[in-house]
């Protein structure tokens, strides 16, 4: 079954509080996060930690979810191709590190916890993995604090998202040659944000 | 406008050869080659043709494969230019080797180059402004650096010259500080730069806030297309909408007939001739072949951008020059400037909740220079002055945000907040001890000599940041902007890529290395009319007013070719 519509249907919404009659729906769609893909980089542990994680971000919803457009594929080949060796080792050490609260929190990894208590894991680090600082042409402005694991996957699932075709052409407002500048139209003219 | 002449092999003597084909040497040989001087260009790296060239110009993010992201390969390969936060997969070709070109940073500078024909032309930011008196009487009436040889009316027509064949969009304002450009329409501002706007001119006597002018056609104009707002101008641009050597010079140059172009020709040195008195050729590197090849020619244009034309001249050496072309003052290599970078004050704007734009308009805002501009506009805290850059755009980081979920996913569907921000550009004093010199010890891939980088930004250009932010935050917050954060990113110089000075024009030979028509002073067949020629630096983009001062020097050159006086 649809986990998203089911949790959708019931009105748990984001971070809700599970409702305990949804339980056996959401723990009977538990082993629907099998892996059908060979990453380059990660392990399959890792791969399914971080399929969980961005499927509780950008779940599916009428529009498609992180997983429907790749994303974990998508950051599996950023991760493989573009970080250097120290970087690669610095992601698995923070994915260790990330189940390792898990454990220490929970007693279990972040795929074998139920979603409520998963749910618990990503508020928590809502508030601890830090913001990062508005940036000026592309770069941070001002001090910068330490950016944890978390919202750092946070901000590659959001970029591999709209970044990805489907996002990018058919739900995100896709204008490759606007031919003029119109600075101030009405929003409902124009609907989602621009894709590029 | 295809089929380049790059058989430069049957030939080696020419009337003039021109060293770089960015945005000055693409002007020299425009200019050169228009008034009928067989001219041979030198480019250090490939031919990139208009349009063909431009591999990247129509794809989305989605079409590569790490949609932006480079390689450790390609990092290692950019390692100082990616500093810059500004290379991905869509300009990667477009930037130099860093590891077969290396500099040495005696103190943190940053040196982006593009070595391919058309240069920097190709990656631009397209700022363009007169320069005005206001800038070049400042180092007499201050004391700082050398007179200008030149004057605003010595080079005003020029700039119409320049602008009404490159194209300028903008909007006329009248200030003395900031003439105005022969314009095309001025591109739009949004509504929130609109409102912000009105505060700011409604609050403070004297400020501005204006569209950015800039070298984006907003009407076709000499056969090129205009602006389709796509904003990924450093692509290269299909429509030749915005100015590049590619598009807008070197086709006309090569239309004429008398143009030759010899890429991956790194030039060695000038060729100075003591019995003759005066520079014969240029010596070049094949960078593929390693040969060496001397090409002659009556005059050279030295327009290899600023670092790179004072190293060539610094490795120019005769008996005549024994430290350096034209370096009969030590002034060569000296007075290195570039403009100060990423101070100044972001916000957010409340109240257009409702409101968005369409198009991607490669443009900002402009807030011309203020302060000391008159006896009443008279600020102790610095000398000169600083105009900031800046727009208004919806933005947010969905990332930040403390919840996740669906709600979440269907929220960051629609346009973030709206913010605005503005960055501040200072004038950097003509310092003698911020300096470039020959290292020996570090040799390019090719074996020679690479340049070690020792500048600073020091006082002055310190206390005129620290009233960027302060009036930044001040402007913002009469503006009525909320959650303000002023900002001052330290950047060294290098970051601004206002590169200046190290071979400066001045009335004396014994202070400065070109005259007022940018010939060295005693090698007068030699021009040099890029960046490296700057006497002082303004606090505005400087790029107008390389293209401006090089077809003047080619229209002097060619005069005092004819005249028989070089």
């Amino acid at each position: 079954m649809d986990r998203r519509s089911a949790i959708k249907r019931a009105g748990l919404l984001g971070a809700a509080v599970a409702m305990p009659t949804m339980l056996t729906i959401l723990q009977s769609c538990k082993d629907e996060a099998r892996l059908t893909w060979k990453p380059e980089f990660f392990s399959d542990t890792e791969a399914k930690t971080i399929a969980t994680l961005l499927d509780m971000i950008l779940p599916r919803t009428e529009t498609p979810g992180a997983l429907d457009v790749k994303a974990d594929v998508f950051i599996d080949k950023v991760i493989a191709q573009t970080y250097d060796a120290e970087g690669q080792q610095h992601m698995r050490d923070e994915i260790l590190g990330f189940n390792a609260k898990c454990m220490e929190n929970h007693q279990a990894n972040f795929i074998d916890l139920d979603e409520p208590k998963r749910i618990v894991v990503l508020k928590a680090e809502e508030k601890s993995s830090g913001k990062f600082s508005r940036g000026v042409w592309g770069k941070a402005i001002g001090p910068q604090e330490a950016i944890g694991f978390y919202r750092s996957m946070k901000s590659m699932a959001i970029w591999a998202y709209f970044t990805s075709e489907e996002i990018g052409e058919k739900v995100l407002s896709y204008d490759p040659i606007p031919g003029v500048y119109e600075g101030c139209k009405p929003l409902a003219d124009i609907g989602n944000r621009w894709s590029l | 406008m295809a089929n380049y002449n790059i058989d430069a092999k049957k030939e080696v003597t020419y009337d003039a050869i021109v060293i770089g084909s960015g945005i000055s040497g693409g002007w020299a040989a425009k200019e050169l080659t228009e008034k009928g001087l067989k001219t041979l260009v030198l480019e250090r790296g490939r031919i990139v043709e208009h349009v063909v060239d431009y591999p990247t110009m129509n794809l989305d993010p989605w079409d590569t494969e790490l949609r932006g992201g480079l390689t450790p390969e390609q990092q290692k390969k950019h390692y100082k230019a990616t500093r810059s936060g500004w290379i991905g997969t869509d300009t990667e070709h477009f930037w130099a080797d860093d590891e077969a070109n290396p500099y040495t940073e005696e103190k943190p500078f940053l040196w982006l180059r593009g070595h391919q024909m058309g240069g920097r032309s190709l990656l631009w930011g397209k700022q363009t402004y007169r320069w005005s008196d206001l800038d070049f009487k400042a180092n007499a009436e201050d004391g700082h650096g050398v007179d200008w040889p030149i004057r605003y009316k010595d080079i005003e027509p020029w700039y119409t010259y320049v602008e009404k064949f490159a194209g300028i969009s903008g909007e006329p304002l009248g200030l003395p500080q900031l003439p105005d450009s022969h314009f095309l329409p001025p591109m739009d501002l949004n509504c929130v730069e609109k409102h912000v706007k009105s505060r700011i001119e409604k609050e403070y006597d004297g400020r501005h806030l204006i569209i950015g002018r800039c070298a984006h056609l907003t009407v076709p104009h000499n056969g090129r297309g205009q602006c389709q707002n796509r904003n990924r101008c450093s692509r290269g641009c299909p429509y030749g909408a915005y100015f590049s050597s590619n598009s807008v010079t070197l086709p006309p140059a090569n239309a004429t007939g008398n143009l030759t172009i010899r890429p991956h020709s790194i030039v060695q040195s000038l060729i100075y001739d003591d019995k003759k008195g005066k520079v014969t050729g240029v010596r070049i590197i094949d960078a593929e072949t390693n040969e060496d090849i001397e090409y002659n020619a009556k005059i050279v244009f030295v327009n290899a951008s600023t670092l790179s034309s004072t190293q060539i001249l610094m490795n120019s050496k005769s008996n005549r020059f024994e430290n350096g072309l034209g370096n009969d003052s030590g002034e060569l290599g000296h007075n290195l400037m570039d403009h100060t970078y990423r101070v100044g004050a972001h916000g957010k704007v409340e109240g257009f909740e409702d409101k968005y734009y369409k198009g991607r308009r490669p443009n900002g805002i402009y807030i011309p220079r203020y302060w000391n501009v008159d006896e009443k506009t008279k600020n102790d805290n610095f000398l000169r002055g600083f105009g900031y850059q800046g727009g208004g755009y919806r933005g947010g980081n969905p990332a930040n945000s403390e919840s996740f979920g669906a709600d979440f996913k269907d929220g960051i569907l629609k346009p973030g907040p709206w913010e605005f921000f503005i960055t501040g550009f200072a004038e950097c004093l003509p310092y003698h001890d911020n300096k470039i010199s020959l290292n020996t010890d570090v040799l390019d891939k090719w074996g020679q000599p690479t340049l070690t980088i020792d500048a600073e930004f020091k006082a002055n250009e310190k206390a005129a940041n620290k009233q960027i932010q302060e009036d930044a935050v001040d402007m913002l917050e009469k503006a009525g902007l909320k959650d303000i954060v002023g900002f001052d990113n330290e950047h060294p110089p290098g970051f601004g890529v206002h590169e200046m000075g190290t071979a400066r024009m001045g009335r004396d030979p014994k202070t400065s290395v070109l005259n007022g028509f940018n010939q060295v002073h005693a090698a007068k067949n030699v021009f040099v009319t890029d960046g490296a020629c700057m006497t002082s630096s303004s606090c505005v983009n400087p790029s107008l007013t390389y293209m401006a001062i090089t077809a003047r020097a080619a229209d002097y050159a060619v005069s005092e070719l004819k005249k028989g006086n070089i």
